[in-house]
C-alpha cells in the first residue's frame, strides 16, 4: 500500500513538473516574441482567432499544471 | 517592431501586480463563480492601460479561467452544463443590449454620465441583491447541519409553472423549468456584466433564488455562463484588435492558481459560505461605487462643485475599498479552506489512529469495577410539538420502543396558561390544542402500525419543560424522547428551549433526536469523564448495545492542559469501561483523543458513522450551567446523530 501510494505520488509530481515545464516554455515564448505576438493578435478581423487559440492553449497546459500543483502540495478536494 | 500605440510596456512590478490580483480574483471566482473582474479592469487602468484594452484583455483572461474552473467543479458534480449554456447564450444578448445602452448614455452625457450610470447600477443592484444574499447567509449560519438548503417560495412557483413547448429539464433544479424564465434571467445577467463587469452578481442569486438551484451548483454553473459570455466578448473585442494578449495571459497565470484553490474550497464548506463571500464582496463593492457618486454628480453639475482635491481623494478611496472587497472575499475563502482542511484531516486521523487505541487486557483493573445499575427502557415519554423538528423523535421513539418492547406516552404541550395568553385569545389556544390532538392521533396510528402500545395527551402549560418533566415523573418514565431545534450559540442560551431545560430538570434519561437522524444500531459512542455519570452512560450503553448487537467506541477526551496524572487517569477510565462492556459481551474499543471534549466527541461520532452518542449528565441547570457550560448541550447542538443523556439520580 505504501509502495503504491509512493508510486502515485511520484507519478503526480512527474506530471506536475511536465505540465509546469510546458507552461513555463509557453510564457517564455510569449515574453521572447512579445512584439511579434502582440502585433499578430491585434490585427483585428479574422485574426481574432489568434488570441482565442492562445488563450485555450495556455489554459490547457497551465490549468493542468496548477491542478497538479495543489495536488502535489496535498491540497485536494474533500472526498 | 514597435508596440502598437494602445499597448503599454510592462515592467516586472506590473507583472507581479497582475499576477497577485489575478490570483486573488481567481480564488474568489473559483469559489463563487464570478468576481475579480470588477477589480482587474480598474487595476489595469491604474497601470495606464486604456479602458477599452483593459476590458478586452480582462474578457480574454476570463473565459479560459472560467473553463478551467468549470471543469474542476464539474469533477465534484457541481456543474449544470445545460443551465450554464442556456443562461450564457441569453446573457450574450444581454451583453450586446447593455453595451448599446452604455454607448447611448456615453453619447448623450459623456464620461461623467456613463460613470454615474455604472455607479448607480452598482448601488441599486448590489444594494438590493447583495444585502439579501448577506442576510440569507447570516440566517443560514444558524441552521443545523442536517437542514438541507431550502428551495425559495418563488423558485417553487417558477418550477410549478408549465408552459407547453418551452419546458426544459435541468439537473441542478431536479425539475423542468420554462426557458421563458431562464432567458430573461440570462439577459439580465448579460446586461449587468456589460454594465458592472460582473454578471455573476445577478446570475448566481437568480439561479439560486429564482430557479431553485443549490447555491453550490448555481455558483459552479455561473462559470459556464462566464465562459460562454467570455468567448463571445473576446471574439468581439479581438475582431477590433483590442486584446492585449500579454496582459490576459499574465493575469491568467495567477488566476488559474487561484481558481483551482477556490474550487477545492467549495468542497469543504457549507452552502452559506458561498453566499457569505458573495454578500460581503457585493456590499463592499457597493460602498466603493457609492463613494465615487458625488464626483460624477459634480461633473454633471447636478450638485455643487467639489473642492479641487476632493474628486481625486474620493476616487482613490473608492479604488482602495474595491481592492478591500476582493481581499475580504479572498480572506474568507482562505479561512474556510484552512478550517475545512484541518477539520477533515483531524477526522481522518481520528478514524485511523491506532496509537490512541489500546487493548483492555493490559489495563490494570481497579479494586471495584462495579458500575451504576442503570439501563431500563420500558416506559417512554415522547414530547412532540408536531413540527418538522419533532419528526425524528417520533420516528425513532417508535423504532426503539418496538425493539425494547416499551410503551409510549406521547404528549404535546401547548404554551399557554398565562393570564396574558388567555387574554390574548382563548380561541388561539383551543386551535393549537386541536392541531396538537390531530398530530397525536397520527402518532398513535403510527404506533399501532408498529405494534407499540401508545397513549397520548395534548395539554397546555405556561412552562413547557416543567409539564414534560412532571409528566415523566408521574408515569415514572425511563426515557424522555425529544426533537432538537436548530438554534446555536447565544440565541439558544437566551431562548432556553425546552430540550435543554428538560435535560437539566429531568430525573430520567433524555434522548434528543435531530429530525434527519436514524437510530438503527450501526455504532454507538460512549463518552465518559470518569465520573459516576460516565459510568451510568456505560451501563445504559451496554443494555442498548446488547439489544441491537451494536459495536461501541468508548471516548474519554483529554485537554492539552491536563496533567500527566489526569491523562493516565483517562486511559484507566476508558480501560475500565471497555473491560466492563467486554464482560457484557459487547464489541468495544477505547480511545483517548486530545482536544475540546464536545468537538472531539462529535468528530469521533461522524468519523465512525455512529447513530447514537451516549453521555452522562451532571444535571446542572440555571446559572451554574451558563457559567460552566455543558459539554452535553454542545454535543447535542453539533451532533448529526441522536444523543442519549443518561441521568444518574
Amino acid at each position: 500500500m505504501t509502495d503504491s501510494y509512493a508510486h502515485s505520488a511520484g507519478k503526480m509530481m512527474t506530471r506536475a513538473a511536465l505540465y509546469g515545464l510546458v507552461s513555463l516554455a509557453l510564457y517564455f515564448l510569449l515574453y521572447f516574441f512579445e512584439d511579434t505576438i502582440l502585433e499578430f493578435t491585434s490585427r483585428g478581423g479574422w485574426y481574432f482567432i489568434a488570441p482565442v487559440v492562445i488563450a485555450f492553449v495556455f489554459s490547457f497546459f497551465h490549468g493542468a499544471f496548477t491542478s497538479h500543483f495543489w495536488d502535489t502540495l496535498g491540497i485536494k478536494a474533500k472526498k | 517592431m514597435e508596440l502598437a500605440t494602445n499597448f503599454i510596456p510592462l515592467s516586472a512590478l506590473d507583472v507581479t501586480y497582475l499576477l497577485v490580483v489575478g490570483f486573488i480574483g481567481g480564488l474568489v471566482s473559483g469559489f463563487i463563480g464570478s468576481g475579480g473582474a470588477f477589480v482587474l479592469t480598474p487595476a489595469m487602468m491604474s497601470m495606464g492601460v486604456p479602458g477599452i484594452i483593459a476590458v478586452a484583455s480582462n474578457m480574454c483572461h476570463k473565459f479560459p479561467k472560467a473553463l478551467v474552473g468549470a471543469i474542476k467543479r464539474a469533477k465534484y458534480g457541481q456543474v449544470d452544463v445545460k443551465l450554464g449554456i442556456v443562461v450564457g447564450v441569453s446573457a450574450e444578448a444581454g451583453v450586446l443590449y447593455g453595451a448599446h445602452i452604455q454607448q447611448m448614455i456615453h453619447q448623450s452625457f459623456g464620461d461623467a454620465g456613463s460613470n454615474l450610470y455604472v455607479s448607480l447600477a452598482f448601488v441599486v443592484v448590489l444594494g438590493i441583491i447583495g444585502s439579501y444574499v448577506l442576510w440569507d447567509a447570516m440566517k443560514m449560519r444558524h441552521a443545523t447541519d442536517d437542514e438541507a438548503e431550502k428551495v425559495s417560495r418563488i423558485a417553487r412557483w417558477v418550477q410549478s409553472i408549465h408552459i407547453p413547448g418551452t419546458m426544459v429539464y435541468f439537473k441542478s433544479l431536479n425539475a423542468r423549468v420554462s426557458v421563458l424564465f431562464t432567458i430573461p434571467l440570462g439577459f439580465a445577467t448579460g446586461m449587468l456584466a456589460a454594465t458592472v463587469a460582473v454578471g455573476g452578481f445577478i446570475g448566481v442569486p437568480a439561479m439560486h433564488y429564482i430557479l431553485g438551484a443549490p447555491a453550490l451548483m448555481a455558483s459552479a454553473s455561473e462559470l459556464v455562463v462566464a465562459f460562454v459570455m467570455g468567448v463571445g466578448g473576446t471574439m468581439k473585442y479581438a475582431w477590433s484588435g483590442l486584446v492585449d494578449i500579454r496582459l490576459a495571459m499574465i493575469i491568467l497565470a495567477g488566476s488559474l492558481f487561484g481558481i483551482q484553490l477556490g474550487a477545492i474550497g467549495t468542497t469543504y464548506v457549507k452552502p452559506h459560505m458561498i453566499k457569505m463571500v458573495m454578500g460581503v464582496i457585493m456590499v463592499l463593492v457597493l460602498f466603493s461605487r457609492a463613494i465615487a457618486i458625488p464626483v460624477y454628480l459634480s461633473e454633471l453639475d447636478l450638485i455643487d462643485k467639489l473642492a479641487p482635491h476632493l474628486p481625486g481623494a474620493l476616487l482613490n478611496i473608492s479604488f482602495v475599498v474595491l481592492i478591500a472587497a476582493l481581499a475580504s472575499g479572498a480572506a474568507i475563502v482562505f479561512a474556510a479552506l484552512w478550517r475545512g482542511i484541518s477539520t477533515s484531516r483531524h477526522e481522518a486521523a481520528l478514524a485511523v489512529t491506532p496509537a490512541t487505541m489500546f487493548a483492555p487486557d493490559v489495563v490494570a483493573m481497579p479494586t471495584s469495577p462495579q458500575l451504576s445499575p442503570l439501563g431500563r427502557f420500558e416506559r417512554f415519554l415522547l414530547a412532540t410539538d408536531g413540527s418538522e423538528y419533532s419528526a425524528g423523535a417520533v420516528r425513532e421513539s417508535l423504532r426503539m420502543a418496538s425493539k425494547c418492547g416499551a410503551r409510549i406516552r406521547a404528549i404535546s404541550v401547548v404554551a399557554g396558561g398565562d393570564v396574558e395568553l388567555h387574554a390574548m385569545g382563548e380561541q388561539l389556544i383551543t386551535k393549537e390544542l386541536n392541531t396538537a390532538r390531530a398530530h397525536l392521533d397520527e402518532v398513535q396510528q403510527q404506533a399501532s402500525a408498529a405494534g407499540v402500545a401508545c397513549e397520548s395527551e395534548a395539554t397546555q402549560s405556561s412552562q413547557v419543560y416543567q409539564e414534560i418533566v412532571s409528566q415523566a415523573e408521574r408515569m415514572q418514565a425511563d426515557l424522555i424522547v425529544m426533537g432538537r431545534r436548530g438554534r446555536h450559540g447565544l440565541a439558544r442560551l437566551m431562548v432556553g428551549p425546552s430540550t435543554v431545560r428538560v435535560i437539566g430538570h429531568a430525573h430520567c434519561n433524555v434522548l434528543v433526536v435531530p429530525r434527519a437522524a436514524k437510530l438503527v444500531g450501526r455504532h454507538f459512542i460512549v463518552a465518559s469523564d470518569g465520573s459516576r455519570f460516565g459510568d451510568a452512560a456505560a451501563t445504559t450503553a451496554a443494555r442498548l448495545a446488547k439489544l441491537c448487537h451494536t459495536p461501541i467506541t468508548v471516548v474519554s477526551v483529554i485537554r492539552p492542559e491536563h496533567s500527566e496524572e489526569r491523562k493516565r487517569e483517562a486511559h484507566t477510565i476508558v480501560g475500565r469501561i471497555v473491560y466492563f462492556l467486554k464482560q457484557e459481551g459487547v464489541v468495544v474499543e477505547g480511545i483517548v483523543p486530545h482536544g475540546r471534549p464536545d468537538e472531539v466527541i462529535v468528530q469521533t461520532a461522524n468519523a465512525k458513522n455512529s447513530d447514537l452518542i451516549i453521555l452522562g449528565s451532571h444535571g446542572r441547570t440555571g446559572l451554574e450551567r451558563v457559567l460552566l457550560g455543558g459539554t452535553s448541550e454542545r454535543v447535542i447542538d453539533a451532533a448529526r446523530c441522536a444523543v442519549l443523556v443518561v441521568k444518574s439520580a
